[in-house]
C-alpha cells in the first residue's frame, strides 16, 4: 500500500526556501517591470496571507471556513484606524460620528499590524470556542454567519468606523518591500506550523474522525488552535491590505476577497503551503493577464477581446474545472521539492494523478469512486 | 396581527428555500450555494416575461430554474460525486459565483424591475383586521407547498426513495434506486421551490439583480444548519425559524433594524451552543457527514 | 447454463488491489459458501458482483449475460441482489417502507403484491412488526428483514455477507434455516461467512478465500477433514 501520509512530519529546508525564493523572485521581479503591476504585486501578497491563514485551518482540518474575511474586516480595521491621520478622522464627514477615544488613537504602523493580529486572533479565539463544537460541514456553513454578522456590524456602524463610506489617508507602504517582508514571516510562521505536533494531529482528524479521539486527539481542541492562529494571519493579511490600498472600506474583505482566495487555496492546493503560494500566483498571474485583456492591452503580443465581468467568469469556471480535474489542486497538496532529474523511481515531484487522498474533510478516497 | 403574518409569511418562504437546499443535500450531501442563482433567474424570468399571465410567466420561471439545476447536476456536480462534501461545497461556490457573472453578462449588472402581480398589493379587511394581501397570498402559498412536499416525502414512493437515499445511499442503489433519475429529480424539484421563492420575493422587491438570490440562500443555509443539517424536517423548520426571527427583528428593532442581521446572527450562536447537531437532533451528536 | 459465472475477477479499492482472479460458477437452486481470514476478500468479491465496486478485469456474467460494470441498480433488475454486511436496513423507516424499498429493484411489478404475502409468510415478524421503525428491531430481526427487503426484487441470485455478524446462535439457526427455504424455491444463494463451520455444512459448495485468492473448494463432506480445511485457511505454514 504505497499510500503516502501527506504533511510534513520532519524539517525539510527545500520545503520551506523553495516559495521563500520563489515569492521574492517573482515579486520583485515583476514589481519592477511597472507602477501598476508593482501595486498588483502588493495586493497579491495581501492575498497569499490570507491564504496561507486559510492553509493552515482548511488545509490541515478538511474544514472549509468562510469566515475569515471577518478576520481581516477587523484586523484592517485596528491597523487602519489607529495609522489614520487625527486630522481626518476628526473631519471626515463619514466619520463624524466616530467615538471620540478613535479619533486621537494612534499606533505606529508595524504596532498597529501586530494590533490587526491580535484582533483576528481574538475574535477567532472567541467565535471558534463554540464553531469547533459544530461538525465540520455545519461549522464551514456557520463561518458564512461569521462572515456576514461582521460586514453587517462594520457596513451599518458609525460609532467606531465610516461604515459604508471608506477610511481615508491610510498611511501606505512604501514599495514591495514591507508587504513582502511580512508575507516571508507568514510563510515561515505557517510552514513551522504546519510541521508541529498539532499540526499533525489536526491532519489525522482529517483523515480519520473516528480514530483521531482513540489517539488521545481533542478535535475541538486542535481545531481550536488552527482557526485561532489562523485568524491571527488574516488580520495581518486585512492589515496589509488596508496600507497598500490606503484606505479601509468593509466591502474589501466580503464576498469576492473570500471567493477569490478560497478559490486560490483549492486551484493551488489546499492541503500545502506550497499549494497556498501556487494558487495565488496562479490566480494572480491569470487574473492580471485577463485584467489586461480586458482592458483591450495585448499580453506578450496575444490580445484577447474580453467583455467585462467576463474576469470574475473564468477564475470560477477555473475553480470548477481544477476541483473536476484534479481536486487536490495544482499541486496536489505536496510541498515544494526540486525536481530529481535522475531515476524515475526516487522523483515524485509534481505530476501527480489525483487518485491522492488529499482530500478535505477527511474522506479516505479508497473508498470513494467506487463506480458511483 | 399583521407583524406576526410578516414573520409567518417571511419564515414560510425561508422554510422553502431550505427545504429546496436540504432535498440536493439529503440525495448528495452536496451543499448547493448555486440554489441562490436558481432563485435569482427565476425572479428575472418573471420579470422579463411580465406581460404574460401570471401562471404562463412562472410556468416558464419554474421549468427555467428546474433545467438550470438539472444542467448543473449533469456538467458538474454529477463528476464530483464522490469526492466528498467539502469539495462539492467548493465548487458549488464556485459555480454560484460563476453563474452570478453569467447574469451580469445577459441581464447587466443594472436591476431589472417589473410590477409583478400587482393584485398583491395593497391591503384589505379580512376579519376586521387590515391586513397585507401579499403576507395572506405568501402564507397560504407556503403552506400548501409545504404540505405538498410533506405529502411527496412521506406518501409517495418517489418520496421513499429520497429518504432512503438520503439515510444511506449506497444501500438504496443496492435496491434498485436508480441514483441518477433520483438526483435528477431532487434537482428538479429543488428548482421549483426556488422558483416559487423566487417569485414571492419578486413580489416584495422587484428589483432584480445578479445576487437576487443570494441573501436568503445563505440564510436559508445557516438554518438548517439550525434546524438539523439531514434531515429535511429539519432544514424546513430552520429555515423557517430563520425567516421569522429575521421578521420579527426588522419590525421591532425600529431605528437600529439596520442591525437585524447580526441579531439573528446572535441567535443563531445562541443555539447552536445549546445544540450543535441541530435543533431536531438527538443534543450532542458530532454527527459524521 | 451456470446461472452465474465469474471468471478472472480482478478487483480493489483504488490503488489497492483485493481480488486477484477470482473463478466460479453457480447453478440454480444451488448454494455456495465463501470462507476465509479477514482481509481475504470476501465482502469485495460480493461487492463486486453486485456492482458496488468496479471491476478492474474479469467478467461476470448472470443467466449468460455479462453484468460486469454494470451498476447496482441495474443488476438488482437482472436478478441479482445482495444483502450487505451489516445488514444496513433503514433504521428511520419503518419495517413496511423498507420491504417497499425492495420492489424498486423488482422487474415485474405485477406480481409484487403476490412476492410481498410470500415474503411474509417466511418471515412473520414482517407483519407484527410492520409499523415499527426498522432501527428498533433485534438484530435477527433486522436480518430477516435485511433478507426480505432483498428477496422481494426477485432475485435469481441471492449474496449474503456475513449474515450471522452479531446474531445468537439460536437466531443463526433460524435464519439459516429460512435461507434453507429459500433455495429450496430455486433460488441461488452465495453466503459469505467468516465462521467457516456455519457455512460448510449448509452449502452445496464451500470456498476457500484467501490473500485475494482461492485456495480451495470443499463439499460437505471434504470440510470434514479438519486439517485440510485448516491448512487451506491460513495457508501452509500455519
Amino acid at each position: 500500500m504505497n499510500q503516502k501520509l501527506l504533511g510534513l512530519t520532519r524539517f525539510k529546508s527545500e520545503e520551506l526556501l523553495g516559495p521563500l525564493a520563489t515569492v521574492i523572485l517573482l515579486s520583485i521581479g515583476v514589481g519592477a517591470i511597472s507602477a501598476s503591476l508593482q501595486l498588483a504585486v502588493q495586493f497579491a501578497l495581501c492575498n497569499m496571507v490570507m491564504v496561507l491563514a486559510l492553509q493552515i485551518f482548511v488545509g490541515n482540518s478538511g474544514v472549509l471556513s468562510f469566515g475569515h474575511g471577518a478576520f481581516a474586516m477587523a484586523g484592517a480595521w485596528i491597523s487602519g484606524m489607529s495609522t489614520a491621520s487625527e486630522r481626518v478622522k476628526g473631519n471626515a464627514l463619514a466619520l463624524q460620528d466616530l467615538w471620540e477615544p478613535l479619533v486621537g488613537f494612534k499606533l505606529n504602523l508595524y504596532v498597529s499590524i501586530i494590533a490587526g493580529a491580535l484582533v483576528g486572533a481574538l475574535i477567532a479565539a472567541i467565535t471558534g470556542a463554540f464553531l469547533m463544537r459544530l461538525n465540520g460541514l455545519a461549522a464551514g456553513i456557520a463561518t458564512f454567519a461569521l462572515l456576514g454578522f461582521s460586514y453587517n456590524f462594520f457596513f451599518n456602524n458609525i460609532t467606531f468606523g465610516p461604515g459604508s463610506q471608506a477610511l481615508p489617508a491610510v498611511p501606505k507602504f512604501s514599495g514591495i518591500y514591507e508587504p513582502l517582508a511580512l508575507a516571508l514571516l507568514v510563510i515561515v510562521i505557517v510552514y513551522f506550523f504546519n510541521i508541529s505536533p498539532t499540526a499533525r494531529s489536526l491532519r489525522s482528524s482529517r483523515e480519520d474522525l473516528l480514530a483521531a479521539p482513540a489517539l488521545g486527539v481533542s478535535i475541538q481542541r486542535v481545531r481550536w488552535i488552527a482557526f485561532t492562529i489562523s485568524g491571527a494571519l488574516a488580520g495581518i493579511s486585512g492589515a496589509m491590505y488596508v496600507h497598500v490600498a490606503g484606505t479601509w472600506q468593509v466591502q474589501d474583505y466580503y464576498l469576492v476577497f473570500t471567493f477569490i482566495t478560497l478559490a486560490m487555496l483549492v486551484i493551488g492546493g489546499s492541503a500545502s503551503l506550497w499549494g497556498a503560494v501556487v494558487g495565488t500566483l496562479v490566480v494572480t498571474a491569470v487574473g492580471q493577464i485577463l485584467l489586461l485583456w480586458e482592458q483591450g492591452k495585448s499580453v506578450l503580443g496575444i490580445q484577447f477581446d474580453l467583455p467585462n465581468g467576463a474576469r470574475s467568469l473564468i477564475i470560477a469556471g477555473s475553480l470548477v474545472g481544477i476541483l473536476l480535474w484534479r481536486f487536490a489542486g495544482l499541486t496536489g497538496g505536496r510541498e515544494f521539492k526540486i525536481p530529481k532529474l535522475t531515476s524515475s523511481k526516487s522523483s515524485r515531484g509534481w505530476g501527480q494523478s489525483s487518485q491522492f487522498c488529499a482530500t478535505l474533510i477527511g474522506e479516505s478516497c479508497l473508498s470513494q469512486r467506487s463506480n458511483m | 396581527m399583521q407583524p406576526f403574518l410578516d414573520a409567518i409569511s417571511l419564515g414560510g418562504t425561508y422554510a422553502l428555500a431550505a427545504l429546496g437546499l436540504g432535498l440536493v443535500f439529503g440525495v448528495m450531501r452536496l451543499v448547493n450555494f448555486a440554489h441562490a442563482e436558481l432563485i435569482t433567474i427565476s425572479a428575472y424570468v418573471i420579470v422579463v416575461t411580465n406581460d404574460l399571465p401570471l401562471i404562463v410567466s412562472f410556468g416558464i420561471a419554474a421549468l427555467t430554474a428546474a433545467l438550470l439545476a438539472i444542467l448543473t447536476e449533469l456538467t458538474i456536480y454529477r463528476r464530483l460525486r464522490g469526492t466528498g462534501p467539502a469539495i462539492m461545497l467548493i465548487a458549488s461556490f464556485g459555480l454560484s459565483v460563476g453563474l452570478q457573472k453569467s447574469f451580469e453578462l445577459i441581464f447587466g449588472a443594472l436591476p431589472r424591475s417589473a410590477a409583478v402581480a400587482p393584485w398583491m398589493t395593497g391591503s384589505s379587511e379580512i376579519a376586521g383586521l387590515n391586513i397585507t394581501v401579499s403576507s395572506i397570498v405568501t402564507v397560504g402559498l407556503t403552506v400548501a407547498i409545504l404540505l405538498a412536499m410533506g405529502f411527496l416525502v412521506e406518501q409517495t414512493n418517489l418520496g421513499l426513495q429520497l429518504r432512503a437515499a438520503a439515510t444511506d445511499f449506497k444501500t438504496s442503489r443496492l435496491l434498485g434506486v436508480r441514483s441518477n433519475r433520483l438526483i435528477g429529480s431532487a434537482f428538479a424539484i429543488s428548482g421549483i421551490l426556488a422558483a416559487f421563492v423566487g417569485f414571492i420575493l419578486v413580489v416584495e422587491n422587484p428589483q432584480v439583480d445578479p445576487m437576487f438570490g443570494l441573501n436568503i440562500t445563505i440564510l436559508a443555509l445557516v438554518g438548517i444548519v439550525i434546524g438539523g443539517i439531514s434531515s429535511l424536517r429539519g432544514a424546513a423548520l430552520g429555515g423557517f425559524i430563520v425567516g421569522f426571527i429575521l421578521s420579527i427583528l426588522n419590525t421591532f428593532l425600529g431605528n437600529a433594524r439596520v442591525y437585524a442581521y447580526s441579531y439573528l446572527f446572535l441567535a443563531v450562536v445562541i443555539i447552536l451552543l445549546v445544540r450543535p447537531g441541530g435543533l431536531l437532533s438527538k443534543g450532542n451528536e458530532m454527527e459524521r457527514v | 447454463m451456470a446461472i452465474l459465472d465469474v471468471r478472472d475477477l480482478k478487483s480493489g479499492y483504488g490503488k489497492v488491489d483485493v481480488l486477484f482472479g477470482i473463478s466460479f460458477t453457480l447453478e440454480a437452486g444451488e448454494s455456495l459458501g465463501i470462507v476465509g481470514p479477514n482481509g481475504a476478500g470476501k465482502s469485495t468479491l460480493l461487492k463486486t458482483i453486485a456492482g458496488e465496486i468496479t471491476t478492474k478485469s474479469g467478467e461476470v456474467n448472470l443467466q449468460g449475460a455479462s453484468i460486469t460494470g454494470n451498476k447496482p441498480e441495474d443488476i438488482v433488475r437482472l436478478g441479482l441482489s445482495l444483502v450487505p454486511e451489516g445488514r444496513q436496513i433503514f433504521s428511520g423507516l419503518t419495517v413496511t417502507e423498507n420491504l417497499m424499498l425492495g420492489l424498486t429493484g423488482r422487474r415485474d411489478k405485477s406480481s409484487a403484491k403476490a412476492a410481498v404475502e410470500q415474503v411474509k409468510s417466511l418471515f412473520p415478524v414482517l407483519n407484527t412488526h410492520a409499523d415499527y421503525q426498522a432501527g428498533m428491531l433485534s438484530g435477527g430481526q433486522q436480518q430477516q428483514l435485511a433478507i426480505a427487503r432483498a428477496l422481494v426484487a426477485d432475485p435469481k441470485v441471492l449474496l449474503l455477507d456475513e449474515p450471522s455478524l452479531g446474531l445468537a446462535p439460536t437466531v443463526i439457526a433460524d435464519v439459516f434455516s429460512k435461507l434453507r427455504e429459500i433455495t429450496a424455491s430455486g433460488t441461488s444463494v452465495v453466503i459469505v461467512e467468516q465462521r467457516a463451520h456455519l457455512v460448510t455444512a449448509f452449502a452445496n459448495k464451500t470456498l476457500i478465500l484467501r490473500a485475494g485468492k482461492i485456495q480451495a473448494s470443499l463439499t460437505p463432506e471434504s470440510a470434514k477433514d479438519e486439517e485440510g480445511l485448516r491448512r487451506a485457511y491460513f495457508g501452509a505454514n500455519s
